[in-house]
């Protein structure tokens, strides 16, 4: 927790709109350091949007980010990443012609990291990815090109990581190990906004989550009560099977 | 620091010596041209991915720069060189907003302009500057041993250049940005930062190749200088031999432009075929280059 | 004067958008960039050309042989480059350098075929056989001359190549949305994935469009010697840029909308001829640098890219 105790990232009637469509309709949720908070929400309710404009690949068309106390909304990505705010991607998006050792170098020698100790091999060996660091990436299969892309990703130091769907795709034992590593991560300081379609595995790492619908969230508190919840249980069920 | 004293040092020495063994100086000169801008294509498409099919138009720029300074300003040609030079880097500047364009949208609109600037350079409106399409002669600072002399030294600084972006984290991270430029910009890459330095990088080599070129000829057209086979030839070569590697387009121009001047000048129809299907070869079967064909068998190639 | 331009300007945007048009399907359908357009475009000249001098085959008559000749070397031709290009990482900058070596190939062979040489049809040809059209449908002889359109005369052949170019966009027309298979192939211009996934046949509906591209470009090759002067081996690539230009100022991907890119091309480029002619030439480029920057969908833009 920050010593004032004031959320790391506060996000406020965040909008954003693609031609008539709008993604995102006033999204509003806070996050504290060290926790971890699930996104959760049918196909597009916006969560994947949101990710997307807290990491500066779209621009928000209304409302405001503000992280560690300073508005961040439509910085470019780089900046962000400098800044401490960093993710994964739903299809993993390593640098395949290089090998898996400079995919990870490239983000240290750019990233900025505070923590001038981080080291390449530490980080490999910790995902699981030091036997195949010299290796280009492309030849990784998908569950290990996605763990590259968290190594890219915390080789820049962030306080702040949008994992989007990591756990799509991987089998029980990976499952667990990158449960246990998310957890690890929160520990040790760093916020987590998890996007994930998996309950059980949102379940297991989360304290809190944020249901989404259509561009809004409907409910905020613990996974167990979300289902309690009418709205929560209409949007995911379908309307007319609930009834 | 290895690199520069196997390919380096190397290829200048023998371009340095050549010339007192072999008496065709302007093919050697040539061949010089060449590497220089297959090497200023690496810069941009093997390393970024931005293939410039209007490259010439930065050859061009500098070749008329450089004349324009000594035609106008009676500048000294190694004065006239640099500021040549950047004629091709202004005009990079202006075509920065191409940028926005993806692939193949980039390419074209390259060429387009690569024309535009010719169509502007030769019109006969603009005779009292650009001497419009009866071309250039600079018979009066004509110099073909400092020329070529001064060609050694811009070879050395392009080999220089490309061994530095081999070497260093620059060059990964243009590498980076051409593999993924999203995933580059979340490593901390400013992507549109480094790609336009890697872009004013390569049309500043060829704003040289051409300036000094200019000043080797002393005599040329606008179709000469803007002509799209140095594009074209600049491109193969660079593709055939490997980008994103030093020796790669070495490599192309030394075997391509050799065959060139076997077959090529007296039935230059025979090498346009056989270009032509190298590069449907190279695009189905070897995407990589030559480069990546010895890489199979094990050779570590810089 | 003005009218003159305007008219000019049509017939000749008519033409360019037969141009165009080939390029631009199998843009939409493939996402492929032919490079190769304009080389393709010179070989049907050159047919039409050797049609004409060995066998005396009208220019008029020559289209549907051109034209059948070239879609039926699309067909192997598509199923020989494009499969594998389509398996890639980029296909779309692989294709174009891969039909960049494919046009100097056939640059170069048919240089050392027909030598460098510019060769021309006599523009009275297409006079003859619109003079007895014309004939036909006022019932006495007509004399083969100059056409008067509103008080304008233009060149027989100007009106000739407009008026196939409109036939050949109504051809196309009819193929997208009257045949079945030109409904598969909007569907597959729509989304290629889903088609895949709707069990569409995309390679044959593809290789059907690929053939039908090359035999529009070869059709406006039999005109290219009245519409862009003589023909040579080496006008290729000046004809890929423009027609790229066309069907970036219409909108890529829609090969109707290639029709306004021509008009706007066509009319555009007379009025530079008209009034600022030592410049004209800088048109081209300077408006496809321009569209592409401004609006990279095209005049058309997204809303009426339904295809």
């Amino acid at each position: 927790m920050s010593p004032d105790h004031s959320p790391l990232l506060i996000i406020d009637g965040l909008v954003k709109q693609f031609g008539g469509f709008r993604a995102l309709d006033g999204l509003s949720f806070s996050l504290a350091a060290g926790e971890i908070l699930g996104l959760v929400g049918p196909n597009g309710s916006g969560k994947t949007t949101c990710i997307n404009i807290v990491s500066g690949l779209y621009t928000p068309d209304g409302g405001s980010i503000h992280f560690e106390g300073r508005s961040v909304a439509g910085l470019p990505s780089h900046r962000l990443a400098h800044a401490g705010i960093n993710r994964t991607f739903q299809i993993p998006r390593p640098f395949l012609t290089l090998t898996v050792r400079e995919n990870v170098d490239i983000a240290i020698a750019y990233g900025r990291n505070r923590d001038t100790r981080t080291d390449t091999d530490a980080l490999l060996s910790s995902l699981g990815l030091l036997a195949f660091a010299d290796q280009p990436a492309a030849e990784l299969n998908s569950a290990r090109q996605k763990m590259l892309d968290l190594a890219r990703a915390l080789a820049t130091g962030p306080r702040l990581l949008l994992v989007d769907e990591l756990a799509a795709g991987l089998n029980p034992a990976e499952l667990e190990h990158i449960a246990a590593k998310l957890k690890d991560l929160a520990c040790s300081g760093i916020a987590l906004l998890v996007v994930e379609h998996l309950m059980g595995f949102i379940g297991q790492i989360t304290d809190r989550i944020v249901v989404m619908n259509a561009g809004k969230e409907i409910f905020e508190g613990s996974l167990a009560n979300a289902f309690t919840n009418s709205q929560v249980v209409e949007v995911f069920l379908g309307g007319e099977d609930a009834a | 620091m290895r690199h520069v004293l196997l390919i380096l040092v190397p290829v200048v020495a023998t371009f340095a010596i050549l010339p007192s063994v072999y008496s065709n100086h302007l093919l050697l000169f040539n061949f010089m041209i060449f590497i220089m801008l297959a090497q200023g294509v690496n810069v941009i498409y093997g390393f970024t991915g931005y293939l410039p099919f209007g490259y010439v138009g930065f050859f061009g720029a500098g070749a008329y720069g450089f004349s324009l300074m000594v035609i106008h300003l009676q500048a000294p040609p190694l004065l006239a060189l640099p500021v040549g030079a950047g004629a091709a880097v202004v005009l990079g500047l202006f075509l920065t907003p191409l940028f926005r364009l993806s692939g193949a949208y980039f390419s074209i609109a390259n060429l387009a302009a690569a024309l535009a600037v010719l169509q502007v350079v030769s019109n006969p409106n603009l005779e009292s500057i650009t001497k419009g399409p009866y071309g250039i002669s600079l018979s009066g600072v004509f110099n073909p041993t400092l020329a070529y002399g001064t060609a050694l030294a811009v070879l050395a600084a392009t080999l220089g250049l490309v061994i530095y972006l081999r070497n260093s984290r620059f060059g990964m991270a243009l590498q980076a940005i051409r593999e993924d430029p999203i995933s580059a910009g979340m490593a901390g890459i400013n992507v549109v930062r480094e790609r336009i330095i890697a872009w004013l990088l390569s049309a500043l080599i060829a704003g040289l190749a051409g300036g000094v070129f200019a000043w080797y000829v002393s005599v040329f057209y606008p179709e000469t200088v803007f002509s799209g086979e140095f594009t074209i030839f600049a491109i193969v070569f660079a593709l055939f031999g490997g980008n994103a590697t030093v020796v790669g387009p070495i490599l192309g121009v030394v075997i391509l432009y050799g065959l060139y001047n076997a077959v090529g000048i007296s039935t230059p129809q025979y090498f346009q075929l056989i270009y032509g299907a190298l590069i449907m070869g190279l695009v189905l079967f070897l995407p990589n280059g030559l480069v990546s064909l010895l890489r199979r068998w094990g050779l570590n190639v810089p | 004067m003005l009218l003159y331009t305007l008219l000019a300007g049509l017939l000749f945007g008519l033409y360019f958008s037969l141009i165009g048009l080939g390029l631009n399907l199998v843009f939409g359908v493939m996402r492929i960039v032919n490079l190769a357009h304009g080389d393709f475009l010179m070989l049907g000249a050159f047919l039409a050309f050797w049609l004409f001098t060995l066998f005396a085959v009208n220019p008029i008559s020559a289209i549907p042989i051109v034209f059948a000749l070239f879609a039926v070397v699309g067909l192997p031709l598509y199923y020989l480059l494009v499969p594998r290009l389509l398996k890639a990482r980029d296909p779309e900058m692989l294709s174009f350098i891969l039909f960049f070596g494919l046009s100097q190939v056939i640059e170069a062979i048919t240089t050392i075929a027909f030598g460098t040489s510019e060769r021309s049809i006599p523009g009275v040809q297409l006079g003859i056989v619109i003079a007895t059209v014309k004939g036909l449908f006022v019932g006495h002889k007509v004399d083969n001359g100059p056409i008067e359109i509103f008080g304008q005369t233009f060149p027989a052949a100007w009106v000739a190549s407009g008026v196939v170019s409109g036939l050949a966009v109504l051809f196309v027309y009819l193929y997208l949305y009257r045949t079945r298979l030109g409904y598969l192939t909007r569907a597959v211009m729509v989304n290629r994935e889903e088609a895949i996934a709707t069990g569409i046949n995309v390679h044959r509906v593809s290789a059907f469009a690929f053939g039908i591209g090359l035999g529009l470009a070869a059709v406006a090759g039999v005109f290219a010697p009245f519409m862009l002067g003589s023909i040579t081996p080496a006008m290729g690539v000046e004809v890929t840029v423009t027609s790229f230009t066309v069907i970036v100022i219409g909108s890529l991907g829609n090969p109707l909308g290639t029709v306004l890119g021509g008009l706007v091309y066509g009319i555009s480029y007379m009025f530079m001829q008209s009034y600022y002619s030592s410049w004209a030439n800088l048109l081209p480029y300077l408006l496809l640098i321009a569209i592409l920057l401004v609006r990279p969908s095209g005049l058309l833009g997204r809303q009426v890219r339904r295809a």
